[in-house]
């Protein structure tokens, strides 16, 4: 199979992703009262209604509703104030009803937009940049990808298959339902076919989740399940305007997953167009482990799902009002906040966009500056990117679990800005904080760390290195000054890290020339 | 002191009330002289029980008792304080089957209690047991039944109507006071109709549906049966109002029995009766229907009401919008049995597909198949906008028809059926059973609030006739006002014959 | 517009209602006699009239709030199941037919 850059020299790919996100932080189901929870016992959060017993009758959960407004709202869609939830007829087991509550043509949340910044290596991707806007002073483009709907529905619960092929549903002896997560509230997002390359897919994902996680409606979880996307690859020659049969591509359970299962199914189809094949209409698995899509079923016939409105649910009519309140609840939104950032703070817009891109160091970021000064937008920035960023992926843990609050975090910014300690030693102390939670102030003072600033201090440790070192003082002075850093390391090695490197800098300097 | 099964037989929910408050029985003797009555009359004549509910009776009935002996009186305890009560077997109670005349819930136990049931246990009734029913409730004389057939008590060898046809049976046997059924195109007012009893339907909306198995949910609405309008009156005020677990359900006030005053004490006089003459010839309508519907209105006019000729220009088809949206909304609200969870599940399925076809096939009957299969037909893509989606912009036109209609007229009256009750078997085939209902179902697809009132035997049949009257939408009080009024007006004998056996000593 | 044994094949599969060969025709013949008598429908004019799904007029954003509610325990939600195992609903293969996916 040929490279996804070359199949895309020749190809274009048009891709459209479906987004399913769970509310996970409501604090009941769709349709009835019973507890939403990942990883209870097997049927133990269900009831009646959610398990389709006869009789039983849905009534739709207020802050559902309000929660898809508000993701309708933050993407820029319409929201239309007349809908409907219909019925979605097919029998399979993990549906109580054997049919899906959902909603038929006209959704809450039509017709939105979203802006994705491509930037580096992931703008490398697109070889045909026509329909993107170039970014000023930084290498990539901006494109706008269009949001057909989001609309409201419940999830299914979940089948574990047993015997056969470990887990699979193919040559699997029985099969068990739980049912725990039939009815859970799920927002489903249907972009437009406007990406064009598995990276605009990606970061398309990534920016929706922080999007949901800034409003608070998923914990976004694609490890669990609750954010799952599925994608719809079609390829067509290059200048052709007209659409090829797409494939539909399941089971792409992670954001490089959503990227390698795009390229692979994009360089396949090519290979079958090339060798003048025809690509099938069909629902395609992808399998990480083997790195490629199997077929799972031909979809040629249209589905018929028997859609018709749902006569137990009253119809929707929002009111200006009730659209208003949810619109008074919109947080600052990971867009906003990197323009506030590079308006309010000295920093570059590759850190703006990746504070705003998680939004729990946003978040820290900003309670931080609170505690502290402004000066120490960029310190803090640095803290938060590298040294706690790395903490959290060695320890697996989110930063909310942590001992760090952002006062101390704020704190230790301002002990390394002002020369106190050096940033050898606040990583020293920042291990210390997040073991066991004390403030950095005291720790310093505790450990005894200082900065040795003292100028004599530092200057007979340096007279010290060069009297150890005199072939490299002669090579220095014969004109090889890039031996200054050689001194300074060797300095910083006989102090343990404690001098302050800007006057060892400094006193090299004076004593070499 | 103890209370005998004719006795109890006879009494309506005031004289319980009474009996109650001056000591004259206990409800635990009420509810005994009721199980004596069903063992008397049930097996091998009526059959109107699917099952019976002893244990949770005898509770309640020494609930009552208890409240009763610690000093409290009837109407703190509620409405329906010792009223041996039966509900139909498509609604939920706690500790009891719920099978829906239906082979695929011949097990099935109930795991909540429908806010219907619910509320008449709050009220002080005691449960007596669960009713047969057409499967499903598709049906109009309850032949259709998985379990047995019910005989009408004034002539066993005819069919009690339905689908409500145990519901209605029990009450007019004397074996229950009264009970509870639900109605989707007439299956209340039909069965109280073939049965000579009292039975209603409120309109859309009063009663909560929650915890009743759903036939047609846009249709399906819960009512009572009793022997008498006050009595009916009294079921409603207790089952009737808004329920958080029912989105359709409505905050009426429970003023029913205030409207039955109304009519007892003022009258009607100046009240506006509609009438649609070119229903008294409609198709299979007997005479002696048509004879007792014209004493109806002669009696109506006796009490000073003004009768008005109405026109309902689209009535005549609603029959076939009934006919697409029944079955469309059964096919949706039946795809839920498919052996999973629970229901009726073939041994030994080698895949699943299996399972459900096998299963479904062997625990639906016949006339279930008919309706999914053809809701399922009228949903598919292509077919929906032919039947499904005209049906329901018809149904606008039937439902401006009836809203116009009253803006001239409080009340509507027809015949509740063509004809009185039919011998089992004699009307089989699907279209021509659908016809007993002609009068009836039009009021489901409005929404509308119906009754049967019983107004004497037919001059050639000797079988209940009944009168149908309809309100205005929410306006259910019209309703009972003029049933009441009317009721007072004849004097009928709403126990049947067969109740006679109870005095013979059969017990 | 009638149905013919072929489409109610299809009929059946998908309402998963297994119909023996010998009970196609007549479910044909009594299904094809509904059909016929919905024949008033098809006859109307119904250009520009708003259908009724639900009959009450004005009924809208019924909602409750989201509180959490007892539901039934383990046990009570597989009292009435043909087959359980480990607090599950237990299933033949579900393979077999087209249900791999949906």
């Amino acid at each position: 199979m040929k490279s996804l850059a070359t199949v895309l020299q020749d190809w274009e790919a048009v891709i459209g992703l479906e987004v399913h996100t769970e509310l996970t932080t409501l604090g009941s189901k769709m349709f009835c009262g019973c507890k939403i929870e990942y990883g209870a016992p097997p049927n133990t959060h269900v009831c009646p209604v959610c398990l389709g017993m006869p009789g039983a009758l849905p009534v739709p959960n207020r802050a559902a509703i309000e929660s898809i407004v508000l993701a309708g709202l933050a993407t820029g869609c319409d929201i239309e104030k007349h809908s409907m939830f219909y019925r979605k007829h097919y029998f399979y087991p993990d549906m109580a009803k054997n049919f899906q509550t959902t909603q038929g043509p006209v959704a809450f949340c039509m017709r939105g937009t979203l802006d994705l910044e491509v930037l580096g290596a992931s703008a490398g991707e697109r070889t045909h940049l026509q329909g993107t806007t170039p970014l000023a002073r930084e290498e990539g483009y901006l494109t706008r990808i269009g949001i057909t709907r989001i609309h409201m529905e419940e999830d299914a619960g979940k089948l574990v298959h047993v015997g056969g092929e470990s887990g699979r549903i193919s040559g699997a002896d029985y099969s068990l339902v739980d049912y725990n997560r039939c009815g859970m509230p799920l927002i489903e997002l249907v972009t437009e076919p406007d990406l064009r390359t598995p990276e605009e897919a990606r970061l398309f994902l990534q920016k929706l989740r922080t999007i949901y996680l800034t409003l608070a409606i998923s914990n976004c979880s694609m490890e669990q399940g609750s954010l799952r996307c599925d994608g719809n690859v079609s390829l067509r020659p290059r200048g052709s305007e007209k659409l090829g049969t797409k494939t539909e591509l399941k089971n792409m359970n992670s954001f490089k997953n959503l990227h390698d299962g795009l390229a692979y199914e994009i360089c396949r189809q090519a290979e079958v167009l090339e060798e003048g094949g025809r690509v099938r209409q069909e629902t395609r698995h992808w399998e990480p482990a083997s790195r490629r899509t199997i077929s799972m079923r031909s979809k040629e016939t249209a589905d018929d799902y028997r859609l018709f409105p749902d006569p137990d649910l009253a119809p929707y009519h929002l009111s200006d009002e009730f659209i208003q309140r949810v619109a008074a609840r919109l947080p600052e939104l990971p867009d906003a906040r990197v323009a506030r950032y590079l308006a309010a703070y000295v920093l570059n817009a590759a850190d703006a966009r990746a504070l705003a891109g998680e939004i729990e160091l946003a978040r820290f970021f900003d309670a931080a500056l609170e505690a502290g000064s402004s000066k120490l937008a960029k310190p803090l920035a640095n803290l938060l990117l590298n040294e706690v960023s790395a903490y959290l992926n060695t320890e697996s843990v989110a930063l909310a679990e942590t001992r760090l609050d952002p006062q101390h975090l704020a704190e230790l910014a301002g002990l390394v800005a002002d020369g106190t300690i050096s940033s050898m030693q606040g990583r020293q102390v920042l291990a210390l904080v997040f073991a066991r939670g004390v403030s950095p102030a005291e720790l310093v003072e505790e450990l005894g760390i200082r900065q040795v600033s003292d100028t004599g201090e530092i200057e007979a440790v340096a007279q010290t290195v060069l009297d150890n070192n005199a072939d490299k003082v002669a090579e220095y002075r014969a004109g090889k000054t890039k031996l200054l850093g050689f001194f300074v390391g060797e300095a910083m090695k006989a102090t343990g890290g404690t001098a302050n490197p800007k006057l060892l800098n400094q006193t090299f300097q004076r004593l070499l020339s | 002191m103890t209370l005998s099964p004719a006795e109890y037989a006879s009494l309506s929910l005031g004289d319980i009330r009474t009996g109650l408050d001056r000591r004259h029985f206990s409800a635990r003797e009420l509810a005994e002289a009721a199980f004596a009555a069903i063992e008397a009359l049930e097996a091998g004549r009526v059959e109107a029980f699917l099952s019976l509910t002893p244990e949770l009776a005898l509770r309640a009935a020494d609930e009552v008792d208890a409240q009763l002996a610690a000093g409290s009186g009837v109407a703190d305890i509620g409405l329906l304080a010792g009223v041996p009560l039966g509900f139909k077997d498509n609604m939920n109670l706690l500790g009891s089957y719920t099978t829906c005349g239906s082979r695929m819930l011949e097990n099935y136990e109930s795991t909540l209690n429908a806010t219907c049931v619910s509320k008449a246990l709050a009220a002080g009734a005691l449960p007596m047991g669960k009713l047969n029913m057409d499967e499903f409730a598709f049906g109009s004389s309850t032949e259709t039944s998985s379990f047995k057939k019910t005989h009408n008590p004034w002539d066993l060898e005819r069919v009690p109507g339905g689908s409500s046809g145990g519901s209605a049976a029990a009450v007019a046997s004397g074996m229950l006071t009264a009970s509870l059924g639900s109605d989707t195109g007439g299956s209340i007012r039909q069965p109280a109709s073939f049965c000579g009893v009292v039975g209603f339907k409120p309109s859309y909306g009063v009663v909560s549906r929650y915890g009743v198995v759903a036939f047609g949910s846009s249709l399906d609405q819960v009512g009572p049966f009793a022997r008498s309008v006050a009595d009916v009156a009294a079921l409603t005020d207790a089952i009737c109002g808004y329920d958080p677990l029912d989105c359709t359900s409505q905050d009426v006030p429970a003023s029913f029995s205030a409207s039955v005053v109304a009519g007892q004490s003022d009258g009607i006089k100046g009240m506006r009766v509609g009438v649609v003459s070119e229903y008294l010839e409609a198709p299979g309508i007997t005479t002696e229907v048509v004879l007792a519907f014209k004493e109806a209105l002669r009696h109506v006019q006796d009490l000073g009401a003004t009768i008005v000729e109405l026109e309902l220009p689209n009535a005549y088809a609603a029959l076939s919008a009934y006919y697409v949206i029944g079955p469309c909304e059964a096919f949706s609200n039946l795809s839920r049995f498919d052996a999973v969870r629970y229901g009726f599940c073939v041994e030994g399925a080698t895949n699943l597909t299996e399972q459900y076809e096998l299963s479904r096939a062997q625990g639906f009957g016949l006339e279930t198949k008919r309706r999914i299969l053809l809701g399922n037909y009228l949903l598919s893509s292509g077919v929906y906008t032919t039947y499904y989606y005209p049906a329901q912009q018809v149904r606008t036109l039937i439902t401006q028809d009836y809203r116009r209609a009253f803006e001239q007229a409080d009340v509507l009256l027809t015949p509740t059926s063509p004809r009185t009750a039919f011998r089992f078997g004699e009307v089989s085939d699907p279209t021509s059973m659908h016809l007993s209902d002609i009068f009836t179902i039009p009021i489901n697809i409005a929404g509308n609030g119906g009754l049967n009132l019983p107004v004497g035997l037919g001059e050639e049949s000797g079988l209940p006739v009944g009168l149908q009257i309809i309100g205005p939408q929410f306006k259910d009080g019209n309703i009972l006002r003029v049933a009441a009024a009317l009721e007072a007006t004849y004097d009928i004998e709403r126990l049947a014959p067969l109740s006679g056996a109870l005095s013979g000593g059969a017990a | 517009m009638h149905v013919t044994p072929k489409a109610l094949r299809e009929i059946a599969a998908t309402a998963r209602i297994g119909l023996a060969d010998d009970e196609i025709e007549s479910a044909c013949r009594d299904l094809n006699l509904i059909i016929d008598s919905l024949e008033p429908i098809t006859r109307y004019d119904l250009e520009g009239v708003e259908p009724t799904f639900h009959p009450i007029a004005g009924l809208n954003n019924v909602m409750r709030e989201d509180v959490e509610k007892p539901g039934l325990t383990q046990e009570e939600a597989l009292t009435n199941a043909p087959a359980t195992q480990n607090g599950q609903f237990k299933i033949p293969p579900i393979l077999g037919d087209n249900g791999g996916d949906r």
